[in-house]
């Protein structure tokens, strides 16, 4: 039953990242049919919960802070209902209306934030707060802000899977940035070598993951940081002190979905020392690197 | 910078997939159950020959043929054929007398089954039957799975129903009849992603001609109900890439026997491609109510039980099997995966029977040893 393959690569832009397909079709016009229905989902998601758009679902949530109570639709209410699941199972440490902290720490300029400017922002930070109720959801103060961005690539990589996955692909994966989902192996059944990056050099590689199905998903300190004396400040941020977690390098997962991979990849980075424990327990395939290179993996 | 006080963690893994398999659209791609990728062609060769002393009794050799392919996106067809060819001394009545004479046999199997793969489910249907010159047996199983969201708990349920027809060459009976319904329930539960744990439970009920119409003295109950539990505990060892695997397994029945089996195993990686797994299994088991000692009649002599009276209809049966009796199984077992598609393996298993090692003694009385020896080996290829 052996069938010839036209290996596909599609690179294309979405989410400020460099996005690929890679798909094995019967042809090259199949292929390209493909991967248009998967490029348009990927860019559907963007424009529908990127926080730089202003007709977005998401700004228009944010812009009615301490006013109205916005309605969504069926899937902006899944994401909530996401959103509020890792929060719960993070104990906190994900919150998606942590994304004002941002505000606080400037990676260009390089420089700590202002302890009163750091306090009146946390003050805006609680996901407890958000008030959802059937259809409708508020946020009660203004100034708070909600951000799809912890999950919204890894949701556009599996939703980008499905659509494929409907339209008859079997074989290749969707790359939005480093946040993935295979649909299958490789044409004779081998899976794909996934090359993990090496989170202090930038141009050499930490690991090889082999993946056949499903999702792998990497947090690192590396993509948004600077460092000051010595130390380094990366972007991601406890949502109650407002400072940038330390410990991990880069937590990279395997899951069967691409968004649980990358909020159990999240929340390691979050738990900071208790990050393994998290992915020990997971049951899902991990490689974390610790903050002296050292590879911790299951 | 960020004090965090030690404490106990709850791993969000799996109840993140969960939460994740909620949202819209992604439900089916984690499936828990899929058809085979891969067609797979299966050779297997069992050779079977047991032993008491100063006797070689059966020897079986049985070759089977097996094919699995997918069909389509949703489901998966099989097939297999068994050839078993039977000779020995025919079994002795206890063992202390030996008749010896020779007997050959064959015996021809097949088993069909198609199943049919849903987003969680999968639901299989198969027929078998064998047949050799006194035996006919045909069967019908039908059997669902359903994983749940997490994919971390299996429940299987089956029933199974085979209508058998008996006719020796003696003809003690003709057409005789035997109809068996088993029901089956089944829980596997990944507890940990080292630990797999593992329900079953089993009730067979059966009714028409049980006993063994070679033997002369050997008249069984017209039904028999059989009730298993069955507990299995996997757990993986890091350190030294190995699986452990226990099991125990409780059985009783209508006619008087409760046994209990304990099974270990270690499955060790030695090389990327060679496995080797030694195992150990010990069974202890008490006697049907209607088995008989080898004592006999000081008039009628063997086989016949002190005090046989002919035409009676009682319930009597001096099988070994169905003794009071301890047995340990010592097996090793190789596996070689020459590459990603083919792969051989070599099974060794000796079983020896003992009534002395009965668990807590009262094994009956008089039994020579029962020792057996089976060697399967086996190919398959996936293609």
């Amino acid at each position: 039953m052996a069938q010839a393959w036209t290996d596909c690569h599609i690179p294309f832009k979405a989410m400020a990242s460099t996005c690929e397909l890679r798909l094995l079709a019967p042809d090259a016009a199949q292929g390209q049919a493909w991967a248009e229905l998967a490029i348009a989902e990927v860019r559907r998601i963007e424009q529908k919960y990127s926080r730089y758009r202003p007709d977005s679902v998401v700004s228009g949530i944010n812009a009615a802070a301490g006013g109205a109570a916005v309605e969504c639709d069926e899937e902006t209410l899944a994401l909530l209902n996401y959103a509020n699941s890792v929060y719960l199972l993070s104990e906190g440490r994900f919150d998606i209306s942590s994304g004002v902290l941002r505000r606080a720490w400037d990676f260009k300029a390089k420089q700590l934030p202002e302890p009163e400017l750091l306090q009146s922002l946390c003050a805006l930070v609680d996901w407890r707060r958000v008030e959802r109720d059937g259809r409708s959801v508020r946020l009660p103060q203004a100034g708070m802000e909600l951000d799809f961005g912890g999950f919204g690539k890894e949701y556009a990589a599996d939703r980008a899977a499905a659509v494929l996955h409907a339209a008859g692909a079997r074989h290749g994966f969707v790359n939005l940035g480093g946040d993935l989902h295979a649909l299958g192996p490789q044409a004779d059944g081998s899976p794909w070598l996934i090359a993990i990056q090496d989170p202090r050099r930038p141009e050499a590689l930490a690991a090889e993951i082999e993946l056949c199905s499903g999702g792998l998903a990497t947090s690192g300190d590396y993509e948004r940081f600077f460092e000051l004396d010595g130390q380094r400040f990366c972007h991601l941020l406890n949502a109650r002190t407002g400072w940038p977690v330390q410990h991990w390098r880069s937590v990279s997962v395997a899951a069967p979905l691409c968004i649980a991979a990358g909020s159990c990849s999240s929340i390691a980075m979050l738990a900071e020392d208790e990050g393994l424990q998290h992915l020990q327990g997971s049951g899902l395939r991990y490689l974390a690197i610790d903050a002296e290179g050292k590879h911790h993996h299951a | 910078m960020v004090a965090t006080e030690k404490k106990s963690v709850t791993p969000a893994g799996s109840s993140l997939l969960a939460a994740a398999l909620l949202l819209p659209g992604l439900m089916h791609l984690a499936q828990a159950e899929s058809p085979p990728e891969q067609s797979e062609l299966s050779f297997k060769f069992l050779s079977y020959q047991d032993s008491q002393p100063g006797l070689e009794r059966i020897k079986v050799s049985s070759p089977s043929l097996g094919l699995v392919t997918r069909l389509g996106d949703h489901w998966s067809v099989s097939a297999q054929a068994t050839h078993d060819a039977i000779s020995g001394a025919s079994p002795r009545y206890h063992s202390a007398i030996s008749s010896a004479s020779q007997m050959h046999e064959e015996r021809n199997a097949y088993e069909l089954g198609a199943t049919r793969y849903f987003e969680r489910a999968s639901l299989s249907l198969g027929v078998n039957g064998s047949k050799e010159h006194d035996y006919r047996s045909q069967g019908l199983s039908l059997e669902g799975k359903l994983a749940s969201e997490d994919n971390n708990s299996t429940w299987s349920l089956g029933v199974s129903h085979s209508d058998d027809t008996i006719n020796p060459v003696n003809l003690v009976v003709v057409d005789a009849k035997k109809r068996t319904t088993s029901w089956m329930l089944g829980l596997t539960q990944v507890w940990t992603s080292r630990d797999v744990l593992q329900l079953n439970l089993g009730y067979t009920t059966g009714s028409g001609y049980f006993s063994d119409p070679y033997k002369i003295v050997d008249n069984r109950p017209d039904s028999r109900d059989q009730r298993t539990l069955y507990l299995a505990w996997n757990h993986y060892v890091d350190a030294a890439q190995a699986a452990l695997r226990t099991s125990y397994r409780y059985y009783n029945d209508s006619w008087g026997i409760k046994a209990h089996t304990l099974n270990l195993e270690w499955a060790q990686k030695l090389a990327p491609a060679l496995s080797l797994t030694p195992s150990l299994r010990y069974t202890t088991q008490s006697a049907v109510s209607f088995y008989y000692n080898p004592t006999y009649d000081p008039v009628l002599g063997a086989p016949f039980p002190v005090g046989y009276s002919f035409g009676n209809g009682q319930i009597l049966s001096p099988d070994q099997r169905l003794s009071a009796f301890g047995a340990i199984t010592l097996g090793l077992k190789a596996d070689w995966q020459f590459n990603k598609d083919m792969s051989f393996n070599l099974a060794l298993d000796r079983y020896q029977q003992r009534a002395s090692w009965r668990f807590g003694g009262g094994g009956s009385p008089g039994l020579a040893d029962f020792n057996a020896l089976m060697i399967q080996t086996g190919l398959d290829w996936k293609f």
